[in-house]
C-alpha cells in the first residue's frame, strides 16, 4: 500500500465543494497539485491536514487511517501563500513552537535544531526578529523551517513561491529541493507556475471546479493531457485524428489530412484518437531536412512569432492545422522576416503521443 | 476658481456641529457648579458610598463580562453550529432593549420564576440586593463586549490557529497561545468599554436592584435621586465624577494601546 492514500475524498463547504478526490503517493514522493483560481487547490491541502470535515472519504497515512484524527495529531504540516508567521513571536519562537510541543518545552536539543535548519535555510541571522520586518523571501524560508523543524510526515505547501520576485523564487526553489531530498519528507505543492511543476513533480494532479481531471506522473500530464482542459492549462496541443495503420513500431495518424507518425502502438487501427504534441517537441527548419523514418517533416507555412518573456512562441500552419513550436529568442528574432513564408515544422515519432478517445 | 464641493462642507458641518454640542454639554458640567460645594458633596457619606459601590460593582461585573464574553465571542465568531443565527440574535437583544425593560425583564426571571426560586435556594438573592446590581450591569454590557470580541476575533486569520494545529497543538492550547495574545487590543478595548457600560448603567440597576439609598445607589442612581429631591449640587457631583472616570478609562485605554 502506498504511503499517503486520499480515496474518494468529497468536501462540503456550502459555497465549494470537493468532489471524489482519488490519488495515492509513495513516502518521499513530491506531488504538485495546478488548477485556476477556485480550482479547491487549498481547501483539498486543508481538508487533508483535518481543518475541514470531511463528507465522504478517507485518508491513510502508512497503512493507518487518519481521517477522523484531529489536525494536531496528524503530523502533518503546512505552508501557506502568504506563509502565515505568528506575528507575536519573533522568528526563533515560530520555530521553536512545534519543537516545543513535540519534544517538550525543556528540551536540551531544541536550540541545536533551530540554529541547523535556520543555517540550512539561511535565515540565522533573521531569528530574533519579528516577522513583520522580514522579506518575503526570509518569510517564506522562515514558514518552511517552522514546518520542517517537526519533521512532519508529509508537508503541504499552498503556492509557497508565488509572493516571491523571480530571483527570489528561483533561489528559494533550488535551496527547497535540496532541504526536501535531504529530508526525504512527502509534500503536496499547489502551483500555478510550470516551472515548479518541472522542478519538483514526481506526480501531477489537475483540479477544476473541485473535481480532479487527471492524476499522474508529470511525464503523463504533459505528454498526455486526458482532457481538452489539462491540455489547455499545461500548454500541450490536442488534435483529434483517426488511426489509418498500425505496425509493431509505429502508427499512422490522420490529422485532417495530414499523416504523422507516431511511435505509440498501444492503439486500434481505425480508432479515434487525440495526438497530443508538446510545443518544445517541434522543431522549425528554413530547409527540408529529408525524409526519415524516425520524425516527421511537415512542410508549413510560418503564421506568427509571439514573444513571451525568456523564449518565443511560433506559429505554423498546415492548412487548417496550426502548430506552436517553442523557439529561444534568437531563433525567434531570426524567423521573424519568414512569416508568411515556407517553413518545415520536424516533429519526432516519439514526441507524437496518442490519446485514444 | 476652485468648486465648492457642498456635499463634503454639508457632511463635516454636521459632524463639527454635533461635537461643538457634545462639548458644550460636557463642559456644562464643568462652567455651571460651584466647585467649592462640588469638593463638599465629593467628601459626603452618600458619594463615597456611590462612588465604591460603582467601583467595585462595575470592576466585579466587568471581570464577569469578560469571562463570558470571551468564550462566546470565540465560539460565534469561529465555529458553526446550529441555532448560530438565532443565539447570535438573542445575545444583541439587549442592546435593542430599554434599560428599563431588561431590568424588568430580569426582575422577573430572579423574583418568583424558578431560575430565580433556584439561586435563592442557593443563597443568591438577585432582586434589590448588591447582588443585583451586579447582575444588572452584566447583562446590560455583556452584548457589547461580545460584539467587540467576536469582530475581534474575526480579524485574527483563522490560518494562524491552523498553523499551531497542524504543530502539535490543542484547540484550547491554540486559543490560549494564539486568539488571545493576538486579541490583546480587542480584550483591552472591551474591558474599558464594559466598565464604563457598567458604572453607567441606571435603568437595569434601578428596577432590578431598587434605588435604596445606602445599599445600591451607584452613581447614576445617586445622580437620579437628588435630582428628583432637588438637589442639584449633589446631581451634578456625580455626574462630574462619572464623567472623570469614564475619561479615566479611555485615557488608560489609549495609553495602552499605544503601548502595544
Amino acid at each position: 500500500m502506498s504511503f499517503l492514500v486520499i480515496e474518494d475524498l468529497q468536501v462540503d463547504l456550502k459555497e465549494f465543494k470537493l468532489k471524489g478526490i482519488d490519488f495515492s503517493l509513495e513516502e518521499g514522493e513530491y506531488l504538485t497539485i495546478i488548477g485556476p483560481t477556485g480550482a479547491g487547490k487549498t481547501i483539498l491541502l486543508e481538508s487533508i491536514i483535518g481543518f475541514h470535515k470531511l463528507l465522504k472519504g478517507k485518508i491513510m497515512v502508512n497503512g493507518r487511517d487518519i481521517t477522523g484524527e484531529r489536525p494536531e495529531r496528524r503530523r502533518m504540516g503546512i505552508v501557506y501563500q502568504d506563509y502565515a508567521l505568528l506575528p507575536h513571536f519573533t522568528i526563533r519562537s515560530n520555530i521553536e513552537y512545534g519543537l516545543k510541543k513535540k519534544l517538550g518545552a525543556g528540551d536540551p536539543s531544541i536550540p541545536g535544531r533551530i540554529e541547523k535548519l535556520a543555517s540550512s535555510l539561511n535565515i540565522s541571522h533573521l531569528l530574533e526578529r519579528k516577522p513583520g520586518t522580514l522579506s518575503g523571501g526570509e518569510q517564506q524560508r522562515a514558514a518552511i523551517a517552522r514546518a520542517l523543524a517537526v519533521e512532519p510526515r508529509v508537508l503541504l505547501m499552498d503556492e509557497p513561491f508565488s509572493a516571491l520576485d523571480p530571483q527570489t523564487r528561483k533561489r528559494t526553489r533550488r535551496l527547497l529541493k535540496k532541504i526536501i531530498s535531504d529530508s526525504g519528507t512527502t509534500v503536496i505543492h499547489i502551483t500555478h507556475d510550470m516551472e515548479d511543476v518541472w522542478t519538483f513533480a514526481d506526480k501531477v494532479s489537475v483540479l477544476r471546479n473541485g473535481e480532479q481531471l487527471q492524476f499522474g506522473t508529470a511525464d503523463e500530464i504533459f505528454q498526455r493531457p486526458a482532457c481538452m482542459y489539462t491540455a489547455d492549462f499545461v500548454g500541450t496541443s490536442l488534435y483529434p485524428g483517426v488511426v489509418e495503420k498500425r505496425t509493431e513500431h509505429s502508427a499512422l495518424i490522420d490529422v485532417n489530412g495530414l499523416k504523422l507518425n507516431s511511435a505509440d502502438v498501444a492503439v486500434l487501427e481505425k480508432s479515434s484518437v487525440d495526438v497530443a504534441i508538446r510545443p518544445e517537441n517541434i522543431f522549425l527548419s528554413e530547409e527540408n531536412p529529408g525524409k526519415s523514418l524516425e520524425e516527421n517533416v511537415i512542410h508549413c507555412m510560418l503564421a506568427d512569432i509571439m514573444e513571451e518573456g525568456s523564449v518565443c512562441t511560433a506559429l505554423v500552419s498546415y492548412e487548417d492545422i496550426i502548430f506552436e513550436s517553442l523557439v529561444d529568442r534568437a531563433t525567434g528574432a531570426a524567423f521573424k522576416d519568414r512569416i508568411g513564408k515556407d517553413i518545415f515544422a520536424v516533429i519526432k515519432n516519439e514526441h507524437v503521443r496518442l490519446i485514444p478517445r | 476658481m476652485r468648486k465648492v464641493n457642498f456635499f463634503r462642507a454639508v457632511l463635516i458641518a454636521l459632524s463639527l456641529f454635533i461635537t461643538f454640542l457634545l462639548v458644550m454639554a460636557i463642559g456644562a458640567f464643568f462652567l455651571v457648579p460651584d466647585w467649592t460645594e462640588v469638593i463638599e458633596n465629593f467628601f459626603r457619606e452618600e458619594m463615597i458610598f456611590s462612588l465604591k459601590l460603582s467601583l467595585w460593582t462595575g470592576a466585579l461585573s466587568t471581570v464577569l463580562v469578560l469571562l463570558f464574553s470571551i468564550p462566546i465571542g470565540y465560539a460565534l465568531s469561529r465555529f458553526d453550529f446550529y441555532g448560530k443565527s438565532i443565539t447570535k440574535s438573542i445575545i444583541d437583544l439587549p442592546v435593542a432593549f430599554p434599560e428599563l425593560v431588561l431590568g424588568l425583564a430580569l426582575l422577573l426571571l430572579f423574583g418568583n420564576t424558578p431560575v430565580g426560586k433556584a439561586l435563592q435556594s442557593m443563597g443568591i438573592n438577585l432582586v434589590f440586593t448588591k447582588s443585583g446590581v451586579v447582575a444588572a450591569q452584566f447583562f446590560t454590557a455583556l452584548p457589547y463586549s461580545i460584539r467587540i470580541l467576536k469582530s475581534t476575533f474575526d480579524y485574527i486569520d483563522p490560518r494562524y490557529e491552523f498553523i499551531s494545529r497542524s504543530l502539535g497543538y490543542t484547540q484550547f492550547e491554540t486559543f490560549k497561545n494564539i486568539a488571545v495574545p493576538l486579541s490583546r487590543n480587542g480584550m483591552i478595548a472591551a474591558v474599558v468599554i464594559t466598565f464604563a457600560r457598567c458604572i453607567g448603567t441606571f435603568g437595569t440597576v434601578l428596577i432590578l436592584a431598587g434605588g435604596s439609598e445606602g445599599l445600591t445607589n451607584t452613581l447614576p442612581i445617586t445622580l437620579y435621586l437628588n435630582i428628583s429631591y432637588g438637589n442639584m449640587g449633589m446631581a451634578l457631583t456625580s455626574g462630574i465624577i462619572l464623567i472623570t472616570v469614564s475619561f479615566i478609562a479611555i485615557f488608560i485605554f489609549e495609553k495602552t494601546e499605544a503601548r502595544l
